[in-house]
C-alpha cells in the first residue's frame, strides 16, 4: 500500500505537480430512508495535492458534507477507494480511523464546538490528551497554536468571553495543534460577519502557504470559495 | 488538564442543575445515614457484647424460666468462674406507658461481679445492695424519666401485675459499651418474695463469666450437656448471640427500615440518572466533536461515568457533612437523652459513614451506565449534525 502511494506520488511529482494527499476514486454513498434509496454521492473522484486549498460548493443535499466526512475518516463510502495522507481509509476499523483522525486530520466546525468549561488553551490542548506528551509539552504546543492564530493574549479566556471570530480562531488552533496534514472545514465562516469571516479565510490561506496544510472546505459563501485555490461544485452527488 | 479533570469540570457546566442534584444526593444520604444509624444503634449492643460471658436460657424460648437450682450446677462446669441470674420484670411508668425501658430483676451482688463494667459510686452501691426495694438505674434512663437518687418511684408490672414501689438507690454508667445505660435493675428477691408459689425460685436466664474468652462455645456446650437429661433443657450461647436473639423480636421493624433506606438510595439513583441523561442529550454535539478529533467511545463513556461519580461523591460528602451534626448533636443527643432505652448509642458510626459514601459513588456510577452506553453508541456524523 505504502509502495503504491509512493509510486503514485512520484508519478505526480514527475509531472511537476504537488504530491497527492487526498485521493478519492469512484466513491458512491447510498443511504436508505425507510425503503427509499438515496444516492448521496455517485461515482465521484477527487485528487488534492499537498498545500492545496479546495472549496466544495453546492446546494443543500448535494453531498458536499458527506464527501468531506468521508475524506476526514468520519464516514465510509458505499463503494470506491479513499486514500488520505497515504492511508487507505476504506479498510480501516473504527478504532484505527479514530487514530488516523487524531494524527492526520484537523477539524473546523461552523458552530465551533468548543467546550465551555475549558479555557481557550485547554480547548486547544484537548486533542493532545490522546498523545503521550507530557503536560508541560501539551501546554506549550497549545500556546504555540494559539499564537499562530493570533490569540496569544486570550488563551486563558473561556469561550463565552470571546467573540465568534475569536472562537473560530480557537477552533483553528485546535485543528492545527496536532500538526495534521489535512484540515477539513465545514462552513467555517457560516456564523460570522464579513469582517470576521475574511480574517478566518486569511488565516486558512496562511496555514496553506506557510504551514503546507491541505484544506478541504465546504461553504455556501462564494466569497469564502474565492479564497480557495480550487473550487468544486457538487450537484446531486456529482461534480458539475 | 486530563480526562478526569475535564469530567469534573463538566459538573459545573449547569451550576443550578448540578447544585440541585448534589443537594438531592446529599439529602438522600442524610436520610440513609439516619435510618442506618437507627439500625446500627439497635444492633450495636449485640456487637459490643462481652466475650467472656455465656448466657443460658430455656431451650424452647427465653420466655420460659429455668429453676434457680441450676445456678449451683452451672458453677461447677469447668471453665465457669462465677454465675449470676436475671428475670425480665417488664415494668412501665404508670403515666408514661408509651416509653419502653428495660427492667430486670437480678441478684445484686453476683450481678455487679459478673457485670464488672458497671460503674456506680460506692455509697450508692452499698445502699442498693442493702435495700430489697432498691433500684439501680442507668444514667440515660434516669435522664429520660427525670429520676434522681433518693426518689421513690412507682412502676406498673406488665408480667407481674400491680404497683411496685422502688427507691432509686443508685445511678450507674458503664466503662464499656457491652451494657446499655438505660436499664432499671431491681432485686430478684423483691420479685421472688412477691410472686405466687408457682413462679417462685425461677430465673429468666443465667449469665456465667468464663475463665477464658476463647472457650465460650465449649463452655456453652458443657452447660447444655449438663441439663440434657433434665426436664428443663437449656440453650447456652455467648452474650453476642443472646443479644442477637433478643433483637430478633424487632427484626421486622429493622428489616422495614433497612428496605426504606435502600429505596431512598434507589430514588436518588434514578434522579441522578435522569440528570446525567439530560446532560448527555445536551452535549451530543460535543461528544461528536470529541469523537471526530480521535477520542474513542470508551473515552466518551468514561466522561459520562466520571461526571456521575463526581456528583455522587460530592453529594455523599455533603450528605455526611449534613448528617454528622444532625446525628451527633441534634437527633442523636435528643434520642439518647429522651429515648435512651430504645437508642442507647445513637452515634454516626464510621462503618455507616463509609457505607454511605461508597454507595453514593457506586450508585452514581450505576445511574450513569445507561446514559454512558447511549453516549458511546452515538454515531459521529449524526452527533455533529445535531446542534444543542
Amino acid at each position: 500500500m505504502t509502495q503504491t502511494a509512493t509510486e503514485s506520488n512520484q508519478a505526480v511529482k514527475a509531472e511537476g505537480q504537488k504530491p497527492a494527499v487526498i485521493e478519492v476514486k469512484g466513491i458512491s454513498k447510498t443511504y436508505f430512508r425507510g425503503k427509499e434509496k438515496l444516492d448521496v454521492l455517485r461515482d465521484l473522484s477527487l485528487t488534492v495535492g499537498e498545500a492545496e486549498f479546495v472549496a466544495l460548493m453546492g446546494p443543500s443535499g448535494s453531498g458536499k458534507t458527506t464527501l468531506l466526512n468521508i475524506i476526514a475518516g468520519l464516514d465510509r463510502p458505499s463503494s470506491g477507494s479513499v486514500r488520505v495522507a497515504g492511508a487507505d481509509l476504506v479498510g480501516m476499523s473504527d478504532a484505527a480511523l479514530a487514530g488516523f483522525r487524531a494524527q492526520n486530520v484537523g477539524f473546523i466546525f461552523q458552530t465551533y464546538n468548543l467546550l465551555p468549561v475549558l479555557t481557550a488553551r485547554e480547548n486547544v490542548e484537548l486533542p493532545l490528551l490522546l498523545t503521550k506528551l507530557a503536560p508541560a509539552e501539551r501546554r506549550r504546543r497549545a500556546e504555540t497554536a494559539l499564537k499562530v492564530v493570533g490569540l496569544a493574549e486570550r488563551m486563558d479566556h473561556y469561550p463565552r468571553q470571546l467573540s465568534g471570530g475569536q472562537e473560530q480562531r480557537v477552533t483553528i488552533a485546535r485543528a492545527i495543534v496536532t500538526d495534521p496534514r489535512v484540515i477539513v472545514a465545514d462552513e467555517p465562516t457560516g456564523d460570522l460577519d464579513r469582517e470576521s469571516a475574511d480574517d478566518i479565510l486569511k488565516l486558512l490561506r496562511k496555514l496553506v502557504s506557510e504551514f503546507n496544510k491541505t484544506i478541504i472546505m465546504v461553504t455556501h459563501d462564494p466569497a469564502a470559495a474565492e479564497s480557495a485555490g480550487t473550487v468544486h461544485h457538487l450537484d446531486k452527488g456529482k461534480f458539475k | 488538564m486530563n480526562l478526569a479533570t475535564l469530567a469534573a469540570r463538566n459538573v459545573l457546566r449547569n451550576k443550578l442543575r448540578s447544585v440541585l442534584t448534589v443537594l438531592g444526593v446529599a439529602v438522600a444520604i442524610l436520610a440513609f445515614v439516619l435510618l442506618r444509624t437507627v439500625i446500627w444503634s439497635w444492633t450495636v449492643a449485640a456487637e459490643y457484647a462481652a466475650k467472656d460471658r455465656v448466657a443460658t436460657r430455656h431451650k424452647i424460648t427465653f420466655i420460659n424460666p429455668l429453676p434457680l437450682r441450676y445456678k449451683s450446677q452451672i458453677e461447677q462446669v469447668p471453665g465457669v468462674s462465677e454465675v449470676t441470674w436475671a428475670t425480665w420484670f417488664g415494668a412501665k411508668h404508670p403515666t408514661r406507658d408509651q416509653e419502653f425501658f428495660q427492667s430486670i430483676a437480678v441478684d445484686p451482688k453476683s450481678f455487679l461481679s459478673v457485670y464488672s463494667e458497671v460503674i456506680v459510686p460506692a455509697e450508692q452501691r452499698e445502699k442498693w445492695l442493702g435495700n430489697r426495694q432498691g433500684a439501680l438505674v442507668g444514667e440515660s434512663l434516669a435522664k429520660q424519666m427525670g429520676w434522681k437518687v433518693g426518689d421513690r418511684i412507682t412502676l406498673t408490672g406488665t408480667i407481674y401485675p400491680g404497683d411496685w414501689q422502688f427507691d432509686v438507690d443508685g445511678i450507674y454508667t458503664v466503662k464499656r459499651s457491652s451494657l446499655d445505660k438505660a436499664t432499671l435493675w431491681m432485686h430478684w428477691d423483691y420479685l421472688n418474695d412477691s410472686v405466687s408459689p408457682r413462679q417462685k425460685d425461677q430465673a429468666g436466664w443465667y449469665l456465667s463469666r468464663i475463665k477464658n474468652a476463647g472457650d465460650a462455645a465449649t463452655v456453652a456446650k458443657r452447660i447444655d450437656a449438663l441439663f440434657d437429661s433434665q426436664d428443663q433443657q437449656t440453650l447456652s450461647m455467648d452474650e453476642h448471640a443472646m443479644n442477637a436473639s433478643f433483637l430478633g423480636m424487632f427484626s421486622a421493624i429493622l428489616k422495614a427500615i433497612d428496605v426504606v433506606s435502600v429505596v431512598i438510595l434507589l430514588i436518588m439513583m434514578l434522579i441522578l440518572g435522569n440528570t446525567i441523561a439530560m446532560g448527555v442529550r445536551e452535549r451530543t454535539n460535543e461528544y461528536g466533536m470529541l469523537r471526530a478529533v480521535g477520542f474513542l467511545p470508551k473515552h466518551i463513556g468514561a466522561f459520562v461515568l466520571l461526571e456521575a461519580v463526581v456528583v455522587g461523591l460530592l453529594g455523599g460528602i455533603l450528605g455526611l457533612i449534613f448528617a454528622y451534626p444532625v446525628v451527633e448533636k441534634g437527633v442523636g443527643r435528643f434520642l439518647e437523652e429522651n429515648m435512651g432505652a430504645m437508642f442507647p448509642y445513637f452515634h454516626m458510626d464510621a462503618s455507616v459513614a463509609a457505607l454511605a459514601l461508597l454507595l453514593s459513588v457506586a450508585l452514581g456510577f450505576l445511574a450513569a451506565l445507561v446514559p454512558a452506553y447511549r453516549a458511546m453508541q452515538l454515531n459521529v456524523v449524526d452527533s455533529l449534525r445535531r446542534v444543542g
